[in-house]
């Protein structure tokens, strides 16, 4: 069997990793997606390395950032925006340097990574939801704001397996400034939001799996909702064939979210004693899953949050989002980044790497962790990859210590 | 450059050497025949005295893929930190797992060090093939490979419903295997994974599905025949109906008869021998299920042996693992549904002697390894990490070959549970020979990987030396020294080399036209192209550090 060359590219610019994109749609910038559109319109050619703010060339660069680490002695490798190549190589890069490691999104991964630990969870993934949830609740998420094609892919497609599509129930339950227009159904049907600001989500949430336990409950309301406004929501979630809970941790962004993102897992394992239902943690983007993940299997531990004050290097990776820094005075700092990165100070040293599934090839996982699909360099560029740089910087370090 | 292993005391069921006095050399990563005199040896290793085998291959352990992963992460309290040695320290990083979940790195050097140099993921779901390629991938000194699970996926059931024919079913097979770089066919509890998407809570052997009205028996046949069919040496590995469930046993024998003659392996079959008798309704049904295999030839088994203290389970038995997290040890698990396609479940265990059911399942192992007469048809695994942490092979290997320690060990059991066994009425004691057959040539054999797990001429010099002793679980836990390829990589039970090894598959001759059925149904009903579920050779070799070994040609 021959593999044939992939005719669709994947796009990196969400965790929903869209492979149906065309040469022709990005050449031709037809793209449904703003994410997608401003991925693909992105300039990453012709920029050279820099020492101190000056141009100057790879090996330089290198030999500067090498220089740099062999005097840190607590370096922390962040950002980490990247594939799972990328994420090899800079577990990699932290070994060599005892650095410790973090990724942008560090904070809002804990939170759903807290429950997993804690209590574990029962979820599932999106080919799943297409083909079965008759019931999707999105708690404190309209999920476009992050995933903006979801709808279009998972949930309103043209048939389904087990289910009709169109028939599916769709409920906001609170959020801040969530936009539900996506949950109208083809046939005009609108979606049922209960409201509630996003700070009233933990009593809410925890009213509401204990509902779906038949715990008897007294109060009339909950931070302004109707109980039986939640018990009717219970009886629709225990009455589903398959209900889908939805939630995106980036939008829970309060202290102890991880709390409420347990009452949503709970109120699934509730759920599957009698009906089936799962769990579905959605956003993503940064390639957030992958570095996570690879930095599981090759280290055993998950990714932590950074303690920025105990290092005195960061090595910044930004892939996928060139506007983003590590926090203000932070120094030194090592960009291995996106061509198109933007400083407001200039970095000690930046070499521009490739970004994966736009100016190289790669590998990445999707936000609901059990699918993993190749990049293809979209429009190839002259930038070295990440790993390459690493290899570089690491025959430098190994030079140093022969 | 020639290397030479002199006077080495072979052991090699592969060719019927017991103890055979013999010199080895080694060129190029192969054993080859004595050379010329006029060829110049480079390296000479004097073995007086030493045992020789190939090195071990384990033919059913969870080395990598979402289940495994998700394991890791569930159970940070497994966690330590710890001071490495070069070359470990060099790849590794200081966090230091629990044996149940290594990372891979420790995977890769904990099983060399015990002198494997194989080990084969039994469960790759087929859409999460890339993962556990990735993870194997970083699993260095070792080869690795993985069985595709199908019999849960829509796509197959979907056939079997509509009646198609075998050809069809063994072009989708054949097609699998080339997509996901796979070497064998796994199903895991035929039917039911899928059935629990339907809110089904078992699936016995031949009760219809709920949807789409077909039975496991029916799966089984369908894909034992086109395992048979496409041509490729591994059977079809089953992991029955009813995993852990008392009275299993009669599922499990009724299986054996599912795949009409045709070679099918049972794996983890501890797990699946449990009769219903005694005050506490679970009992040992060893015996009925060791008659069974030594009468029908076609079939083989690997044991899946408990072993006592903490651990976790990984299983695509989604099903099944729903209702043992009632049990899980700490109290906490992960059940996914996965891309119509598969599931998993992952639910930590302790393992305890004092615990009936505990005892009873190790005693059902050992008692499943002394009755099978053949050790070609009965293979040595712990299904790491389910029944224990694959670290636990040297303990096992005693266990089997030394009867008094043994029954020391089946004194200080669960009293009940020893009274519903009849483990010390079996005086087996596995000799070295046997051993080495179901550790080395018989999994090699089964797997059909014709150049592994023997030493005749032009086999992978994957080579392991042991002092004899009569403690054998020191004698297993730490070799004397490792070849890989041909290269020493361990000495002393130490890794001195870090090398990489292979990934072997299987990707028989089909037809391509098979395809266009199963793109449309990629582009009906999945969120992925079908042309981004393959995964090239390219994938695999990546930064050059891997590279995919076929074993079949077209």
């Amino acid at each position: 069997m021959n593999i044939q060359q992939n005719t669709m590219h994947t796009c990196p610019a969400c965790g929903l990793l869209c492979d149906d994109i065309s040469s022709e749609a990005v050449s031709s910038r037809q793209l449904s997606c703003g994410k997608a559109a401003a991925f693909y319109a992105r300039v990453t050619t012709g920029v050279t390395p820099q020492v101190g703010g000056r141009a100057a060339s790879l090996a330089e660069a290198v030999t500067a950032a090498a220089n740099i680490l062999k005097q840190s002695k607590a370096p922390l490798v962040a950002g980490s925006s990247t594939d799972v190549h990328g994420a090899r190589a800079l577990v990699g890069l932290s070994h060599r340097t005892h650095a410790g490691m973090t990724h942008l999104n560090a904070s809002s991964t804990l939170r759903n990574m807290k429950v997993l630990q804690h209590k574990g969870w029962q979820t599932t993934t999106l080919t799943e939801v297409r083909n079965r949830a008759d019931v999707i609740l999105m708690i404190g998420t309209d999920v476009v704001s992050h995933n903006a094609r979801f709808f279009e892919r998972v949930v309103w497609v043209p048939e389904a397996m087990f289910t009709a599509p169109s028939a599916r129930k769709i409920i906001y339950l609170g959020g801040d400034q969530l936009d539900t227009t996506p949950g109208i159904s083809p046939e005009g049907v609108a979606p049922q939001v209960i409201d509630c600001a996003t700070a009233q989500l933990p009593a809410v949430v925890s009213c509401l799996r204990a509902l779906v336990m038949n715990k008897p409950l007294s109060a009339a309301a909950v931070a302004g909702v109707p109980i039986d406004q939640l018990r009717a929501l219970a009886e629709i979630l225990k009455a589903a064939k398959y209900a889908t809970l939805v939630w995106v941790s980036k939008d829970l962004d309060y202290d102890h979210a991880d709390l409420t993102i347990e009452n949503i897992t709970e109120t699934v394992v509730a759920l599957n004693q009698k009906s089936r239902a799962m769990g579905l943690s959605l956003g993503g983007s940064d390639g957030d899953t992958s570095v996570n993940y690879a930095h599981t299997w090759l280290n055993g531990v998950i990714i932590d949050a950074p303690a920025w004050e105990s290092h005195d290097t960061v090595v910044w990776v930004n892939s996928y989002s060139p506007q983003a820094m590590p926090p203000a005075g932070t120094q030194p700092v090592i960009v291995l980044g996106a061509p198109d990165s933007t400083f407001d100070a200039a970095p000690a040293v930046f070499i521009p790497v490739a970004t994966p599934g736009l100016d190289c090839a790669g590998q990445q996982f999707r936000v609901d962790g059990s699918v993993t699909l190749p990049l293809t360099a979209v429009k190839p560029a002259d930038a070295p990859t990440l790993s390459q740089v690493i290899a570089m910087i690491e025959a430098e370090l190994e030079g140093a210590s022969a | 450059m020639i290397t030479l292993l002199k006077n080495a005391k072979v052991i090699d069921p592969a060719h019927g050497k017991d103890g055979v006095k013999q010199d080895i050399y080694i060129r190029d990563g192969r054993i080859i025949a004595k050379p010329a005199e006029s060829e110049k040896i480079g390296q000479v290793y004097d073995l007086n005295g030493k045992i020789v085998m190939a090195g071990a291959i384990d033919m059913h352990s969870h080395i990598g893929g979402g289940k495994v992963n998700i394991a890791r992460m569930l159970l940070p309290e497994y966690q330590a930190m710890r001071q490495l040695e070069e070359p470990e320290a060099h790849i590794c990083g200081a966090n230091c797992s629990h044996l149940a979940t290594p990372n891979t790195t420790d995977t890769g050097m904990r099983y060399i060090e015990m002198g494997y140099t194989a080990a084969f993921e039994p469960a790759v779901l087929a859409v999460n093939a890339r993962q556990a390629h990735m993870e194997m991938g970083d699993t260095p000194m070792i080869d690795k490979g993985g069985y595709a699970m199908l019999g849960n996926d829509d796509y197959l059931l979907r056939l079997l419903s509509q009646n198609a024919d075998q050809k069809t079913i063994n072009d989708y097979v054949a097609w699998t295997l080339h997509a996901t770089q796979t070497i064998g066919i796994k199903v895991v509890n035929p039917g039911g994974i899928s059935a629990f998407k339907f809110n089904e809570r078992r699936q016995d052997l031949d009760q219809q599905h709920a949807f789409y009205q077909i039975t496991p028996r029916r799966i089984l046949q369908a894909l034992s025949r086109a395992v048979h069919d496409i041509g490729i040496a591994k059977p079809l590995h089953v992991h029955c109906n009813n995993l852990g469930v008392a009275g299993n046993f009669q599922t499990t024998l009724d299986t054996m008869g599912a795949s009409d003659g045709l070679p099918m392996h049972l794996t983890h079959i501890q797990f699946h021998s449990y009769g219903t008798e005694g005050d506490k309704k679970f009992s040992s049904a060893a015996a009925n299920i060791a008659e069974a295999i030594n009468k029908n030839k076609h079939i083989t088994a690997d044991v899946g042996q408990i072993l006592f203290g903490q651990t976790v389970t990984a299983s695509g038995d989604n099903m099944m693992q729903h209702l043992n997290a009632k049990v899980a040890n700490p109290k906490k698990s992960v059940i996914m549904d996965i891309e119509c396609d598969a599931g998993c479940g992952v639910v930590p265990f302790k393992y305890r002697d004092e615990n009936y059911v505990n005892a009873l399942q190790w005693a059902i192992g050992l008692e499943v390894f002394l009755s099978v007469e053949d050790p070609w048809r009965v293979f040595l695994t712990t299904d790491h990490p389910n029944g224990a942490p694959f670290t636990s092979y040297p303990h096992l290997i005693r266990l089997l070959m030394d009867k008094t320690f043994r029954n020391d060990a089946f004194d200080k059991l669960n009293l009940d549970a020893q009274a519903m066994s009849n483990l010390k009425a079996l005086n087996r004691e596995y000799s070295l020979y046997e051993i080495a057959t179901m550790t080395r040539a018989a999994p090699a054999k089964l797997i059909g990987l014709h150049d592994r797990g023997h030493l005749g001429v032009g086999a992978a010099a994957d080579i392991t030396v042991y002092t004899e002793q009569a403690d054998k679980e020191a004698m297993f836990a730490k070799p004397d020294l490792v070849f890989k390829d041909g290269e020493l990589v361990v000495k002393e039970g130490k890794v001195i080399k870090v090398v990489w090894g292979a990934t072997h598959t299987a990707k028989p001759a089909f037809d391509l036209g098979v395809e266009k059925e199963i793109k449309q149904y990629f582009d009906r009903y999945h969120t992925m192209q079908m042309d981004h579920f393959k995964i090239s050779n390219d994938h695999i070799a990546e930064d050059g550090r891997n590279h995919v070994i076929n074993h079949t040609q077209g």
